[in-house]
């Protein structure tokens, strides 16, 4: 069992607090991912439970055991990095076996163990190349072999899709999956992109300031947010949060609609407005409409949609999926 | 379309040449002063002998002495850059890579080093190595070489080792690497550049050095190169000829040294540590 516990975390640099007072536990063999905008601490987090950073208050516990002040190699994790860091002097081979060799492993099981990552991996043609000759997806692979070599309880990544290209992020993102279905481990997943927050995780915590906004299954999160700023975050396009004298007609201080719970209409609806810009992707439409009554409101409209820029239109949010947020932030309804 | 001969061009030719001129000059006229004899060197120092002599240069190689000399230099300078990358990289790796209390106070304190003239701190220096009993021995060159050395080696170092991606000690770490492994497993073989840099450098200045060894060495036998160029000069008259022989055998070494050098002073060696 590999539960990674943290219990009242405290983290300061200096005089600025990154991190106040968190508690969190990642049940195991969850992929749970960590999202937030930049600088919210969610790296920091991060480091703190791979070692890499101390913690200034707290305690941290990964399947039972106390590892506050462990040294990284001795918690059994293992952590793949943004800029993959690959050792450059060394082949994919030695870069991969690294870690096996300084825990004094024998030669065989070694070699016994790339082997077995490379051909998960499919990195087998590359053991002798160094990481200069390899293309990104390819590093992305090594450090991801690195790893899964010393067979880790909780694995660790640090926005490992972040330096790849579009096409090669989606490949890898379901790459990963794969490997977290094919080795039942617990992992943390850092990233600030929501897309790849919702497309991976069993478990999504969303972070701001330090501070954790809201922990949950991503269907909970899209489904019912806990505060404007979770409301926002999660979804694409996202959520339209209206402010004024339509929320203050329900007696609340946000009125939350995600754009693709509005019905559009040429001639009757709540709100009256005009489509200001429409982008047509195929599989949707994306409609900004600026409206007297809630200012500009987007929406999303199924398929292809014969409307364009110009046109007076009525919207109509869909009551069951309005959220209303108090003015301290909480939530009244979703 | 090829491009014309231009003026520019022509310009950046006499240039260089000029350039070349000024520094192929001096060497020239060594090199060949050591095949004329003493006269022939006052009326024409810089033309081609007239006699190509070869018993000068064949005196000075075929004799014991210069052989001694140069292995006293040799011995030096070797030791004061093997020195100086061991103790410089080691505390450079310590200031780049750790965080500790009074880093900033003692970078700065090894910095001002920097601004200390040896010639100024000649008198105190051989009364510390007179106190320390190294008077007449290759330590008392090596040792003051390597301190003041230090001070200019370890700047660079940190330099070099801080534009380290950090990611790479944190997998390191991760892997269950310790600091020191650290040093010898990446910090060492990822900076050949800068170690073949400042060992050139030392190499060079150690090798030409004639002030400390003139003040720490009094037997002929322990002598360094630059002392025993002093030979054939005796109270009232010079054998140029000689001399210039002499120097020009011993600039062969250090040429040696930095060619075999100048193979690793080539960045980009980290390439492919991080995204490219």
């Amino acid at each position: 069992m590999a539960e990674v516990r943290m219990t009242n975390i405290n983290k300061s640099f200096g005089a600025v607090e990154v991190i106040p007072d968190l508690s969190l536990t990642i049940p195991d063999g969850s992929f749970s991912v960590l999202v937030g905008p930049s600088g919210c601490g969610k790296s920091t987090l991060l480091r703190m439970i791979a070692g890499l950073e101390d913690v200034s208050a707290g305690e941290i516990h990964i399947a039972g055991e106390d590892v506050t002040g462990a040294k990284p190699s001795d918690r059994g994790i293992a952590m793949v990095f943004q800029s993959y860091a690959l050792y450059p002097h060394m082949s994919v081979r030695q870069n991969i076996g690294f870690g096996l060799k300084l825990a004094k492993t024998p030669k065989d099981e070694i070699n016994r163990r790339v082997g077995e990552a490379a051909e998960i991996l499919q990195l087998g043609p590359l053991l002798d190349r160094k990481p200069r000759q390899l293309s990104g997806g390819q590093r992305q692979r090594v450090a991801i072999g690195r790893s899964i070599v010393r067979k880790p309880k909780v694995f660790l990544f640090d926005e490992p899709l972040s330096n790849l290209d579009a096409a090669l992020r989606t490949q890898m993102r379901v790459e990963l999956a794969e490997l977290h279905a094919k080795l039942n481990a617990t992992m943390i997943y850092v990233t600030h992109d929501q897309v790849e927050a919702m497309t991976m995780a069993d478990q999504i915590v969303i972070m701001k300031d330090g501070i954790i906004q809201q922990v949950g299954r991503p269907m909970e999160l899209y489904n019912a947010p806990q505060n404007p700023f979770v409301a926002g975050f999660i979804g694409s396009p996202r959520m339209n949060l209206i402010e004024g004298r339509i929320a203050e007609a329900r007696k609340s201080k946000i009125l939350g609609i995600r754009p693709e719970h509005i019905d559009v209409s040429p001639d009757a609806g709540e709100w009256e407005g005009r489509l200001r810009y429409v982008e047509h992707l195929g599989s949707d439409t994306v409609a900004y409409v600026d409206s007297e009554a809630a200012g500009r409101i987007t929406v999303r409209l199924p398929g292809e949609v014969a409307i364009s820029t110009g046109d007076a239109v009525f919207l109509t949010p869909r009551a069951n999926n309005i959220h209303l947020f108090r003015a301290d932030g909480t939530v009244e309804r979703a | 379309m090829s491009r014309m001969f231009t003026w520019a061009d022509a310009a950046r030719i006499i240039v260089l040449l000029a350039v070349s001129f000024l520094i192929l000059m001096p060497i020239a006229a060594a090199v060949l002063g050591g095949f004329k004899t003493n006269g022939e060197l006052r009326v024409s120092p810089f033309g081609l002998p007239e006699v190509w002599h070869l018993q000068f240069y064949g005196e000075i190689l075929g004799g014991r002495r210069f052989w001694v000399y140069l292995g006293n230099s040799f011995f030096i300078s070797i030791m004061t850059v093997g020195l100086t990358l061991v103790l410089g990289s080691m505390c450079a790796f310590a200031f780049a890579q750790t965080r500790f209390f009074g880093s900033r106070f003692l970078f700065g304190y090894l910095l001002l080093g920097l601004m200390f003239p040896v010639a100024a701190a000649i008198m105190p220096l051989f009364l510390t190595v007179r106190d320390l009993g190294l008077l007449d021995t290759a330590w008392g060159v090596i040792l003051p070489q390597v301190a003041f050395g230090l001070a200019f080696s370890i700047m660079f170092f940190r330099t070099f080792f801080k534009e380290m991606p950090s990611e790479l000690f944190d997998a390191a770490r991760v892997d269950g690497c310790s600091y020191i492994r650290f040093y010898f497993t990446f910090t060492l073989p990822l900076s050949t550049p800068i170690l073949a840099t400042i060992a050139v450098f030392v190499f060079v200045q150690s090798w030409n050095n004639y002030l400390l060894p003139l003040i720490m060495l009094n037997d002929r036998e322990g002598y360094t190169w630059t002392l025993g160029a002093m030979d054939f000069r005796g109270e009232y008259a010079a054998e140029w000829n000689r001399t210039l022989a002499f120097v020009s055998a011993t600039l062969a070494p250090a040429v040696v040294f930095f060619l075999a050098a100048q193979k690793y002073i080539v960045s980009g060696l980290t390439g492919g540590a991080v995204k490219g």
